[in-house]
């Protein structure tokens, strides 16, 4: 039940709040009320039961389960937490229909990490395109087409995705599979053999889309640069994760034969990704696109994890999803904090801030620290269990070529760091104030939870194991 | 999985105290800098003091060892186990002459945190990490309290004590970690705290740019380890020291050379060994306490600390000694020749540094252990109060770097110069003071072991060091005060052949009185300058010999006895202090000294003003091509070939965004009002479906 409340709570909420005044700013406190009740919820409730309403009985059986699996439930917490500092941190105007959109954002992506039916998923998946694609022709840059891009590349791959999903609910008869402990037989055995292989490719291209990977991810630069920071916080965070989640809780238990046929595909792209996102962030001088850049990078490195069909490496796969999914928006949120000053967010006309505002630049180095996996924070701690179990599986080439970007990623990273903050401070930007208390606020929990994973990883590691059994990873 | 722990396992709070205080140190400090202000530094210097005392009372259990191994193994998952009852298993698990290697690696354990299998956490106190830990402790503490007087007025005063503790913190983690990963976790920090304190004065391009340059050349250690980590756990599944020094012999020769390697690439980029070195002099835009602290004493010796901890793994491989020996070689050499190029103060001490840890590293690599250690100890006496004498000049110089601007300040700065001269004859390695005796083994150590090639490297190179260090002396101290002078008749209107910056390092810019607060640390360094080395011959070996158990040993067949040696050495030595006199310090010379330093400044060797053209190369091979790159990526393939597809389909939405722009005020609320629509369409399916 705790699944359920999970995913209706923010939207009822949220459509409530329409009743409120416009200008009000208590709608964003409502919001961020109700996204810390899910926070609590799940945290309180590790164990709770799955809730199953029966929903299609022909042509196959679906149903509205909800219910935890081992990641899902680790990203439904990150989901949780980015959901409540996005809205502390809010600082856009109309705040009233920001808060609304989030709320329906957090909702339709709980459904996403919590869904145990693929049709729901699918559902899910396809809903929570919508909030962002408003919210990006509402407050995002005058004149972007970035929304459209958006819708354009993610509804296509939804749209596969639902056709796969229909395709395997009339092949195996039920979709309600995610996180089961037994796979269904299928109906059509003969129509199974032929179809499979074209069923995980449509939920493949979706995932790749989604994540993005190369040469899918032309869509997320402009995305993140455009979109309000609180919102590019929310989506690099969790929603770039919906698509390696995909991989490790369908792909992998449902397509085991498949997903190993098409291991060294997929671990090339994630590798071209990895380098590639890496290079482009190096000379980048939009500070947003550094970290989309690099975002790309960082997922590569996560799905060469998974296609390392490795236990260790799945367990550092889990991990960095949370670990990156905490400092992207850690590094989003100051971002939005210097582009709300300094009006503007390009690293030739910034410079010199710390003098000013030495807490800000302290928060934006603890961002970016964990970003270019500092030892001692969680991205560390993920990037090397998932590079570990990567070589432990014989990937020799992928574990050494990974190791590549993590030196560009430094360079990178404190390339950002330091031409926003030091250096001499350029002349015409006005003297702004620091950090708020009520800004800081907003990431105090996120670098405690990167300092805490990254001293011990084993909570959110140990995710991974719980559903390992279904993960078709072979256990060492 | 058998899981084997070196040291006693147990709890032990004072070492947790000694490795964390400082941590809460660098936080509380970080936090409430601005609030405690003056009193910052003296905060930071007690705490590093209190984990200094903390690790006193650790002395006897973190050095006993008895007749029986202290070696234990448990399952993976027993962490806490007791000592007693896995000492009894110890026979069981562990094998031959590696286990006799390791179970002799005696000390206190304790354990913390466990990750995975394979990666468990935990503190590990023996010989090895208790002479490191005190080091940097203790240095730690004498360079805080320096630095109150010396950073006295900064406007980040407290900020620079946090960031000095976050370094004693990080340096700690790196020494008292019981595995690879935690090493590397150490590693990494004090990475970081190398890059904040270079970067101290952030408004200074050049200081910017060297901390990025300096972190981003660690980082290509730490994947260094990374990959040595990986091989490893492939190897014994496991990144423990126990478990890995405990199946050494399981290792084909290739991986142990592959893992020695992996290993090494992080300590050359750490202990600034070429070609990795180029970040070391760049790092001189610190304040010098930091440059003193971390770039002299401790964090640049970790490369000598990781190899020593490995020597199970390096005993194993003779073409890991002869590939370690050789690189620490060409660095000392390579350190001590652009040593003669430089002029400002802390560049010369900066190259000095490289080369003596090239001495330290070719002492480790080729498997005398004990000795480059002791290089490591008395090198961090003289180097700290080399260090800080020089801080002492230029504080009272108002920030002048330049040693031809300096001159005669023999009769001005006179504790300065008997420091300097203390510390500049105990770096040439003059009898009796401490780096004599270490470098004199270290040198004849590598001979022992059969590397007369690495023996005449280091005996030319000790020549080479006298003649420079005494250059520094006698330009900085004798003849006639010069800073008055115009630079030009210097030549120092030439930075591009000389090879450095000229402006003058911008710390605070009026001359300062010398406090006693700084001039008492650098005393109490002379005590370790002058007598550190003595303990060679005060049991130095024999506390060293259960750690290091199965090193190569001389082959016997030496042509050169010690004695000799060390007469030949002293010769070489004496040749360049001769020759650094006749140029520098003779009357004749110091008549002309001007004309003479211009002449030099002008006429630099090129390859030498250039440092060897390492940093033109690293630029051309990787920066250049991985910005070319980069640019390909993200102005021509992103938005030209990879958009391109999806091009078409923008156009044609585009009058799609222009309508729905038109409908932006309202659209909130359409798009409730489709989605409760949308709800309503599910319920009445749902419903209907459960009729049927």
């Amino acid at each position: 039940m705790i699944a359920a409340f999970c995913i209706l709570a923010p939207i009822v909420v949220g459509i409530l709040l329409f009743a409120l005044p416009r200008t009000s700013s208590v709608p964003r406190w409502v919001g961020v009320g109700i996204a810390l009740a899910t926070l609590v919820a799940l945290a309180a409730n590790p164990n709770a039961s799955d809730a199953t309403l029966r929903w299609l009985q022909r042509p196959f059986t679906a149903s509205f389960h909800v219910g935890f699996t081992g990641p899902g439930y680790a990203i439904a917490l990150l989901l949780a937490l980015v959901t409540v500092c996005a809205l502390v941190a809010l600082n856009a105007p109309r705040s009233r229909d920001f808060t609304i959109n989030v709320l329906f954002l957090e909702g339709a992506m709980m459904g996403v990490f919590l869904a145990k039916d693929l049709l729901l998923f699918a559902l899910f998946w396809d809903l929570m395109l919508v909030p962002v694609f408003l919210t990006l022709v509402g407050w995002g840059a005058p004149h972007g087409r970035s929304a459209w891009k958006y819708l354009i590349y993610n509804f296509s791959g939804g749209l596969l995705l639902l056709l796969a999903t229909a395709a395997y609910g009339a092949i195996y008869g039920t979709t309600d599979v995610i996180g089961a402990a037994t796979l269904p037989i299928p109906a059509f055995p003969g129509a199974a053999a032929t179809a499979t292989p074209w069923i995980l490719a449509g939920f493949a291209i979706a995932f790749l889309v989604k994540t993005p990977v190369f040469p899918l991810h032309t869509w997320m630069p402009e995305t993140y640069a455009d979109a309000p920071s609180q919102l590019a916080a929310v989506i690099s965070s969790v929603q770039s994760k919906a698509g390696i989640y995909g991989f490790l809780v369908i792909g992998l238990p449902l397509f085991a034969p498949q997903m190993h046929g098409v291991a060294v595909p997929m671990i090339v792209l994630g590798l071209i990704g990895l380098v590639y996102g890496a290079l482009a962030a190096l000379v980048e001088r939009d500070v947003k696109k550094i970290v989309a850049y690099s975002s790309l990078s960082h997922l590569g490195l996560m799905l060469v994890g998974i296609f390392s069909f490795d236990e260790l490496a799945t367990r550092g796969v889990v991990v960095y999803m949370v670990a990156h999914g905490l400092f992207s928006a850690a590094l989003f949120l100051v971002l939005g904090y210097i582009e709300a000053r300094e009006e503007t967010r390009d690293l030739a006309r910034l410079g010199g801030i710390a003098a000013i505002n030495p807490r800000l630049a302290g928060a934006l180095i603890i961002a970016a620290l964990a970003a270019l996996g500092l030892p001692g924070l969680a991205g560390f701690a993920g990037e090397l269990l998932i590079l570990t179990g990567s070589y432990r599986a014989g990937l020799f080439w992928p574990a050494a070529i990974a190791l590549v970007p993590i030196v560009i990623a430094a360079a990178y990273m404190l390339r950002a760091f330091q031409g926003t903050m030091q250096g001499p401070r350029v002349a015409d930007l006005p003297e702004r104030r620091d950090l708020t208390w009520l800004e800081g606020l907003a990431l105090a929990p996120l670098v405690a939870a990167l300092a805490y994973l990254g001293v011990n990883p084993a909570p959110i590691a140990s995710l991974a194991l719980g559903a390992m059994h279904t993960l078709g990873v072979a256990a060492r | 999985m058998e899981h084997v722990v070196l040291g006693i396992d147990g709890g032990y709070p004072l070492l947790v105290l000694a490795w964390l205080a400082p941590l809460a140190g660098a936080i509380a400090l970080w936090a409430f800098g601005p609030r405690v202000r003056s009193l910052g530094g003296p905060i930071g210097a007690a705490i590093c003091g209190v984990a200094f005392l903390a690790l006193l009372p650790l002395w006897n259990a973190a050095t006993a060892i008895g007749s029986h191994a202290y070696l234990f193994s448990t399952h993976s998952n027993g962490i806490g186990a007791a000592g007693a009852s896995a000492v009894a298993s110890y026979s069981t698990n562990a094998s031959g002459a590696n286990a006799a290697a390791v179970s002799t690696l005696a000390g206190i354990h304790q354990s913390l945190v466990s990750w995975a299998p394979g990666f468990t956490f935990g503190l590990l106190l023996d010989r090895l990490s208790l002479v490191w830990a005190l080091v940097i402790t203790g240095i730690g503490f004498l360079i805080q309290v320096y630095s109150i007087g010396y950073m006295t007025g900064d406007r980040a005063f407290a900020r620079f004590f946090a960031y000095l503790n976050f370094f004693v913190f990080a340096m700690m983690t790196l020494v008292l970690s019981d595995n690879f990963v935690g090493l590397l976790v150490g590693w990494g920090l004090v990475g970081l705290a190398s890059y904040f304190l270079i970067g101290f004065y952030f408004d200074r391009p050049s200081a910017v740019k060297a901390s990025r340059k300096a972190f981003v050349i660690n980082v290509v250690g730490d994947i260094g380890i990374l990959f040595a980590i990986f091989l490893m756990f492939a190897a014994v599944g496991s990144a423990g020291y126990g478990d890995v020094f405990a199946n050494v012999a399981k290792l084909s020769p290739g991986m142990l050379f592959a893992i020695c390697g992996c290993l090494f690439i992080g300590c050359a980029a750490k202990s600034a060994q070429v070609p990795l070195h180029t970040w070391l002099p760049d790092a001189m835009e610190g304040p010098t306490p930091v440059s003193a602290l971390i770039h002299a004493a401790t964090m640049v010796t970790a490369g000598v600390y990781l190899i020593a901890r490995c020597a199970p793994l390096w005993n194993a491989s003779e073409e890991s000694r002869m590939l370690v020996g050789t690189i620490g070689g060409i660095t000392a050499l390579a350190g001590a020749l652009l040593g003669l190029a430089q002029w400002d103060i802390k560049r010369i001490l900066a190259y000095s540094t490289m080369s003596q840890i090239g001495y330290m590293i070719m002492g480790v690599g080729v498997g005398a252990y004990d000795a480059g250690v002791l290089h490591f100890l008395t090198h961090a006496f003289f180097k700290a109060q080399l260090f800080l004498t020089a801080g002492i000049v230029i504080h009272a110089l108002a920030d002048q770097q330049d040693i031809r601007l300096m001159g005669g300040l023999r009769t001005r700065q006179p504790f300065a110069f008997w420091s300097m001269t203390l510390g500049v004859l105990a770096i040439c390695g003059i009898a009796p003071l401490s780096g004599f005796w270490s470098k004199d083994a270290v040198i004849y150590g590598t001979l022992e072991r059969g590397y007369p090639a690495l023996y005449a490297i280091g005996v030319l190179t000790a020549g080479i060091t006298a003649f420079y260090m005494f250059r520094l002396l006698f330009v900085t101290f004798f003849g006639t005060y010069r800073g008055a002078i115009d630079p030009s008749s210097l030549g120092i209107r030439h930075p591009e052949l000389s090879g450095q910056a000229v402006e003058p390092a911008h710390d605070h810019h009026e001359a300062h009185p010398t406090s006693i607060l700084m001039i008492a640390p650098v005393a109490v360094l002379m005590i370790g300058t002058i007598g550190a080395g003595l303990l060679w011959i005060a049991g130095w070996r024999d506390f060293f010999a259960p750690a290091f158990a199965g090193a190569p040993e001389g082959h016997g067949a030496v042509f050169l006895p010690e004695l000799g040696s060390t007469i030949l050495v002293t010769a070489v030595v004496l040749v360049g202090i001769a020759i650094a006199y006749v140029r520098y310090a003779a009357p004749a010379a110091l008549r002309e000294a001007i004309e003479r330093l211009r002449v030099e400044t002008v006429r630099m060797p090129a390859p030498l003003a250039h440092a060897f053209y390492f940093d033109v190369a690293i630029d051309a091979l990787f920066v250049k091509p991985a910005q070319a790159l980069g640019r390909l990526a993200g102005t021509v393939l992103d938005p030209l070939v990879l958009d391109g597809a999806v091009r078409e389909t923008s156009i044609v939405t585009a009058w799609l965004g222009h309508l729905a722009r038109s409908f932006q005020t309202g659209l909130v609320r359409a798009y409730a009002l489709t989605l409760v629509v949308g709800a309503a369409c599910f319920v009445a399916y749902y419903a209907f479906g459960a009729v049927r």
